[in-house]
């Protein structure tokens, strides 16, 4: 078991040296994929300035709060899209031609294979700006370090993005049935939206509880940036932890068993 | 004991039916119209430790179809089939350590990134020890003469090269069981031969199981004393490759050399396909030849005469119209 952990980790290390080495070969497309998500923050950070020069809070939230969460969302975005954005969009192009077939043979678990396969080093600088922004939000809030919440904050982070992590899988699987998936993208634009607020905006409109209620405890989207960033700057809910824990937990359990579900049904493009 | 079994194995595929047209389309939208493809229907056989085997058949008579479901890609639709005691389509990685499979119409090789790379992550993948992985390389490069190659990305490589580059990734951890499906396609004469020799000679040194799907009857015969005969997804035939003469071809070539010329009335015996001087070829009913040779050496005076079997690439292209002609009936 350990043996096999270990050599997984040794192969995806040895797979990101070589995308690492193809991408710095293609300096000029890194160079402006950065600069797109470099400007892409500003504008996220100069809405939120707008706002707040009108108001002291958003959904109870303050601004400092708000500064952090945003940076909790862009880190943990960035470290999706680092890991394993690029895999998950090729599986689509595996099954059409058949390739898929050589991820199949090799004594290697296939959803580490499929997920893990691509590092994408353009969005890795995403998590880095995003730990800063976080920085600079404890800063703005005197922040008093507590190992409690610090602790509980990388959990909840972990925990959010292995929640990510199974949504992207999820869809990623339908491609088998579909075999063409454009909507990939569009539907992990459409979840990244949701987890972009937080989840008190929900929950100041009536019609907009029940959405609240099902992306809560039915599709834990809500759960993936605001358990940790309320948990580092606002209140530390231990019983909120637990039930991110066991959620993510879930989220893993049934997307790895769909994934399975749909290798079973991969028929092999014919050569 | 059997390294490789199939019992009964079957795929059926559900194809869609596309409609033609914008209309059709739509209607297919709302009734979709499916049609079901026997790939694989029920073919059951063993093979031994150590036998090099080959699948024959025309195209689309199953051949690929099998061997995924013999390496795990597919799941069958029923039946069952055991390789190296294992169930291929669990995918157990101890299983999929000892086996490898080679398909010519595809490529595994990392395209933009020279052959060697894709080796290196081969070790990785497979953990196999820097002095194996050297001495495995060493002694496969030189077998098919590329090691002057490794270096250059497989994109800059011929198709030949590239087929052979695809052979030593998947030798390089020591299969016992090895499936190449076609891995002779769209090569010339000279590099089909090299791969030929190159299999054969490792064959003898690592007593690998090999099963080879062509439809070349030149590696055929160049590799294998077995064959299984496929069409239309069944087992038509299973035993030595000499004895397809005696399954499908239901005649002998007699050719006659009389001291005079050739005498009048041996269309008797059999069709006659050629005559030019005092020699005749006929083609004579195998369970006939001896009666019809008795009758002629009475009856002529003969100079010479031999008992041939037609060219085994005849028999099996007849084999293969015969399953083509049921397909397309059915
Ligand atoms: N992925 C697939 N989906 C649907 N039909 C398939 C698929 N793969 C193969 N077939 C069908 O199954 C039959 C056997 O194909 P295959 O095993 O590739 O034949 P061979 O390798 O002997 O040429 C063909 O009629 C082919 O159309
Ligand atoms: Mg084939």
């Amino acid at each position: 078991m350990i043996d096999r952990t270990l050599r997984h980790a040794r192969l995806i290390a040895s797979l990101g040296r070589y995308t690492l080495a193809r991408e710095m070969s293609f300096r000029g497309n890194y160079l402006v994929k950065l600069s797109v998500e470099l400007l892409w923050l500003f504008i996220l950070l100069a809405f939120y300035k707008t706002v707040f020069m009108k108001t002291s809070t958003v959904a109870t939230w303050t601004e400092p709060q708000y500064l952090f969460f945003v940076g909790c969302h862009f880190a943990l975005n960035g470290l999706i899209e680092t890991l394993f954005m690029d895999g998950c969009v090729d599986f689509t192009e595996l099954v059409r031609t058949g390739d898929l077939d050589f991820i199949l043979l090799k004594p290697m678990d296939e959803q580490v294979l499929v997920t893990c396969r691509k590092i994408d080093w353009g969005t890795s600088l995403n998590v880095v700006m995003g730990g800063v922004v976080m920085a600079l939000a404890l800063y703005q809030m005197n922040w008093r370090f507590d190992p409690v919440r610090a602790v509980a904050f990388v959990v909840t982070f972990v925990c959010g993005t292995a929640i990510a992590y199974s949504f992207m899988l999820a869809l990623t699987s339908f491609s088998v049935w579909l075999v063409r998936n454009q909507s990939l993208m569009e539907m992990w634009w459409l979840f990244s939206s949701l987890a972009r607020y937080p989840r008190e905006i929900f929950r100041s409109l009536a019609w907009a509880e029940p959405l609240s209620f099902l992306f809560t405890y039915i599709l834990p989207f809500l759960l993936v940036v605001n358990v940790p960033a309320n948990v580092m700057v606002r209140v530390f809910d231990p019983a909120t932890v637990a039930f991110t824990l066991a959620a993510t937990a879930a989220s893993l359990w049934a997307s790895r068993m769909f994934f399975r579900r749909a290798l079973r049904s991969y028929r092999s493009a014919s050569s | 004991m059997a390294i490789i079994e199939a019992d009964g194995l079957s795929k059926t595929y559900r194809v869609f039916q596309k409609r033609e047209g914008v209309l059709g389309a739509l209607r297919g939208l709302f009734h979709r119209e499916y049609k079901e493809v026997r790939a694989v229907d029920r073919v059951s056989f063993t093979i031994e430790p150590g036998e090099m085997v080959a699948f024959l058949g025309p195209n689309g008579a199953g051949k690929t179809t099998t061997l995924k479901m013999l390496s795990g890609l597919i799941d069958p639709s029923s039946g069952s089939a055991s390789v190296l005691g294992f169930t291929p389509w669990k995918r157990d990685d101890a299983f999929r350590r000892r086996f490898a499979l080679v398909m010519g119409q595809k490529n595994q090789l990392w395209w933009d990134l020279p052959a060697s790379d894709s080796f290196m992550l081969h070790k990785e993948i497979y953990s196999i020890p820097e002095a194996q992985f050297q001495s495995t390389l060493d002694e496969l490069t030189e077998l098919l003469e590329v090691k002057h190659l490794t270096r250059q990305a497989v994109r800059e490589l011929s198709l030949g090269e590239r087929m052979k580059m695809e052979l030593i990734a998947a030798l390089l951890h020591q299969p016992s069981v090895l499936l190449l499906d076609e891995p002779t396609i769209g090569l010339d004469v000279v590099a089909q031969v090299r791969i030929q020799n190159c299999l054969r000679e490792y064959h003898k040194r690592r007593g690998v199981t090999v099963i080879l799907t062509s439809h070349y009857m030149r590696d055929v015969e160049a590799l294998c004393d077995r064959v299984l005969v496929i069409t239309r997804g069944k087992l038509v035939y299973d035993g030595l490759l000499s004895g397809i003469h005696d399954r499908f071809a239901g005649m002998k070539l007699v050719r006659l050399e009389f001291f005079e010329s050739v005498p009048e009335g041996l269309e008797r015996y059999g069709e006659i396909s050629r005559i030019e001087g005092p020699v005749v070829d006929l083609k004579v009913d195998r369970d006939r030849v001896a009666e019809a040779l008795g009758a002629i050496l009475d009856g002529h005076a003969v100079a010479d005469l031999s008992v041939q079997d037609p060219p085994l690439e005849q028999v099996i292209a007849r084999v293969f119209e015969e399953g083509r002609s049921d397909h397309e009936a059915a």
